[in-house]
């Protein structure tokens, strides 16, 4: 789960790391009165969860209170990617003298931690990388091992640091390893980090993505994760545990697995449908689930056919069989249905689709099913 | 021969007593994998489809003679179950848990590289070598024996693939998953390289997704000349949205990186005939083993 600005720089404040003074608003008068109480000038900065929010205008420099109430209607409302701004933070501005970078992330072919520092700062890390990548210093690290303040210390010193600077710095990166490690994070990242005309350092940017596997977890940092969907489907499958993408087109698919699910929408696509979903259900299914899996698909008003296709390994397609079946026999549903089901108990779970009527294709071949879906769901709208 | 086990394999099962070890025991059993024990603590005396339960692996591996174990046990105490197996000298551990934090899936993978033990997983379907045994949760009736190794990130699909190939009459040596997370022990490099050196595997399959860069290193590593039998390809996600989590965690393209396009380009630059359709694998099998 990536956390917003706001949310990063409350934890990073509590781990010890500076950040800027701020305050967290909705609506033009709040922010009027927080640039007030902080002084002038003031940054805003839209709270969406994802980046690219600079080049959207939606980060802006405000010189007087009234002002500000005017930059926040703009920025208010805005569409960022497909996140709409409905809060912002507005800061104390800072007197930069120098922008650097820090990051904390995870090498997965290696899997080991990665730090990356440089002494540039206030772009995207990408960029740095190709317009001087000599400025940036990284180091892998052994999830064992403990990250020492030696080494925070070696870093900080490489990417140019020196003196008291060196020591901030390098404390910084050092608080950040430990609440990478403390939050379960995937990605702690301060950009930039602003070194102020008065030798201060502070995390002016910051970004904190948790493992959503993790969450459990932390529980104490209350956080809302259907703030951070759009689609109301999405949100509700979240609810569910079911991992669920809207996709614009109307055939629903249901895959038991995400490979095989990816597999499914591919095909229904190479033999001429347009998937409305993708949707794995899991290694975890149950009448109850699969019967969700089905209700979620049908929220999506697109869906003009429903496509199901299970393996029965850890799964037991029985049970799924039965929650088919209940979910059609509840709702009547007319329209055109495919299940293909293999695996441990094929035959009682098929067996079972028959009797209720459900169309099963028996083959191992998902082609087979994308076919018959999409020629079904043809004739049906024709 | 086949990679990682064979009919000999002496396998524990941690979390034997959960719902799932149990179902998953007896199909292991049905499928001829030689269970030696069961492990969940504090449940001692226990018998399971005729297994003995242990309170720990080590009380296991000391009356048993162990050469690998696969982990039922949830999530949150998988770390836990999967350092006790490898500090018990385990040499092949299945990870089978799904949504294991990872944090967690790091110190694992770093603990087993230290202690030389192999980690599959977490979120894997396991291994099979065909007509010998299974250490996993894969549908036996979709396998057969024969000289195609197959690695695989998704669990499903790759049952789909190899029940293509099977209905085809072309058998498996042995047939591995390397799990669906972003951090997982072994990788499908690694499990390439085991192929490598196994005679009975005269072919090999990468069934691959978006995200990650697994695919890629086979590609680099094949293009490099290192390895020297057929390899075929499907990879799933072509029309995967970026910057979404596609129900594994380590599908997800970040930042234009790990598209179905550029792993498929990337394969097939290396030489690497990539199918269009899971359909399409054994009929290019055949044409590459002739």
């Amino acid at each position: 789960m990536r956390l917003f600005e706001f949310e990063s720089k409350r934890i990073f404040r509590a781990e010890g790391i500076p950040v800027p003074r701020g305050e967290v608003v909705s609506s033009s008068e709040e922010a009027q009165r927080a640039a007030m109480s902080l002084g002038m000038p003031v940054v805003l900065k839209a709270q969406v969860p994802v980046g690219g929010r600079g080049k959207a205008g939606a980060i802006l420099t405000s010189r007087e209170p009234k002002e500000t109430a005017r930059l926040a209607d703009k920025i208010l409302h805005m569409k960022i990617g497909e996140f709409e701004v409905r809060k912002i933070l507005v800061e104390k501005h800072l007197q930069v003298a120098s922008e650097g970078f820090l990051s904390i992330t995870i090498d997965d072919s290696e899997g080991k931690l990665v730090v990356l520092a440089s002494s540039e700062g206030g772009m995207e890390i990408e960029e740095i990388a190709s317009k001087s990548p000599e400025k940036i210093v990284s180091l892998k690290v052994d999830p064992l091992l403990e990250f020492e303040q030696y080494k925070a210390r070696q870093i900080a010193k490489q990417v140019g640091f020196r003196g008291d600077l060196m020591l901030k710095v390098s404390n910084i990166l050092w608080l950040l390893h430990q609440l990478f490690l403390k939050y379960d994070a995937t990605l702690a990242e301060i950009n930039p980090l602003v070194i102020t005309k008065t030798g201060e350092v502070l995390a002016a940017g910051a970004a904190l993505t948790i493992d959503d596997d993790a969450l459990y977890r932390h529980g104490d940092l209350a956080l809302d994760s259907e703030e951070r969907i759009q689609d109301s489907i999405e949100k509700e499958a979240a609810k569910l545990g079911i991992a669920y993408l809207r996709l614009d087109g109307d055939i629903g698919v249901i895959g038991s697995g995400a490979g095989l699910a990816m597999a499914t929408v591919d095909m229904v696509k190479e033999y001429g449908g347009n998937p409305a979903n993708f949707l794995d259900t899991g290694g975890r299914i149950t009448r109850q689930h699969l019967w969700n899996c089905l209700d979620i698909v049908m929220r999506n008003h697109a869906v003009r056919a429903v496509l199901v296709n299970l393996y029965g390994g850890i799964n037991p397609i029985v049970e799924a069989a039965h929650g088919i079946v209940e979910f059609f026999d509840e709702r009547k549903l007319q329209l055109p249905a495919v299940v293909k089901l293999r695996g441990n108990f094929e035959e009682e779970a098929w067996g079972i689709l028959e009797r209720a009527g459900v169309r099963v294709v028996k083959a191992t071949q998902t082609e087979e099913a994308a076919r018959l879906i999409v020629a079904l769901s043809r004739k049906e709208f024709s | 021969m086949t990679i990682l086990a064979d009919k000999d394999t002496r396998v524990i099962v941690q979390g034997i007593t959960g719902r799932i070890g149990a179902v998953q025991t007896r199909l292991m059993l049905d499928y001829g994998t030689k269970i030696v024990a069961g492990v969940t603590p504090g449940k001692e005396g226990q018998i399971v489809e005729r297994v003995p339960v242990y309170d720990t692996v080590k009380d296991a591996a000391d009356r048993h003679s162990t050469d690998a174990s696969i982990i039922f046990v949830p999530a949150p105490s998988a770390r836990d179950a999967a350092f006790e197996a490898i500090e018990a000298g385990i040499g092949l551990i299945v990870i089978v848990t799904e949504r294991i934090p990872i944090h967690d899936a790091l110190k694992i993978g770093s603990f087993g590289k230290k202690m030389h033990a192999i980690v599959i997983g977490p979120n894997t379907p396991g291994i099979i070598s065909p007509g010998e045994t299974k250490i996993g949760i894969m549908p036996g009736n979709l396998f057969k024996a024969g000289h195609v190794g197959v690695a695989s990130r998704s669990a499903t699909l790759s049952y789909e693939i190899a029940g293509n190939l099977t209905e085809a009459g072309i058998g498996q040596s042995t047939c591995v998953g390397i799990g669906g997370d972003r951090v997982t022990g072994v990788t499908l490099l690694d499990v390439l390289k085991l192929f490598q050196e196994d005679e009975q595997t005269r072919a090999v399959v990468v069934v691959g997704e978006v995200g990650r860069t697994v695919e890629e290193e086979v590609a680099e590593y094949v293009k490099a000349g290192s390895f020297k039998k057929p390899v075929i390809s499907f990879i799933a996600g072509r029309s995967a949205p970026e910057g979404r989590r596609l129900g594994h965690a380590g599908a997800i393209i970040e930042r234009g990186k790990g598209t179905a396009e550029s792993k498929i380009r990337a394969l097939r630059d290396a030489g690497i005939s990539v199918a269009d359709r899971p359909s399409d694998v054994p009929q290019i099998v055949n044409q590459l083993m002739r």
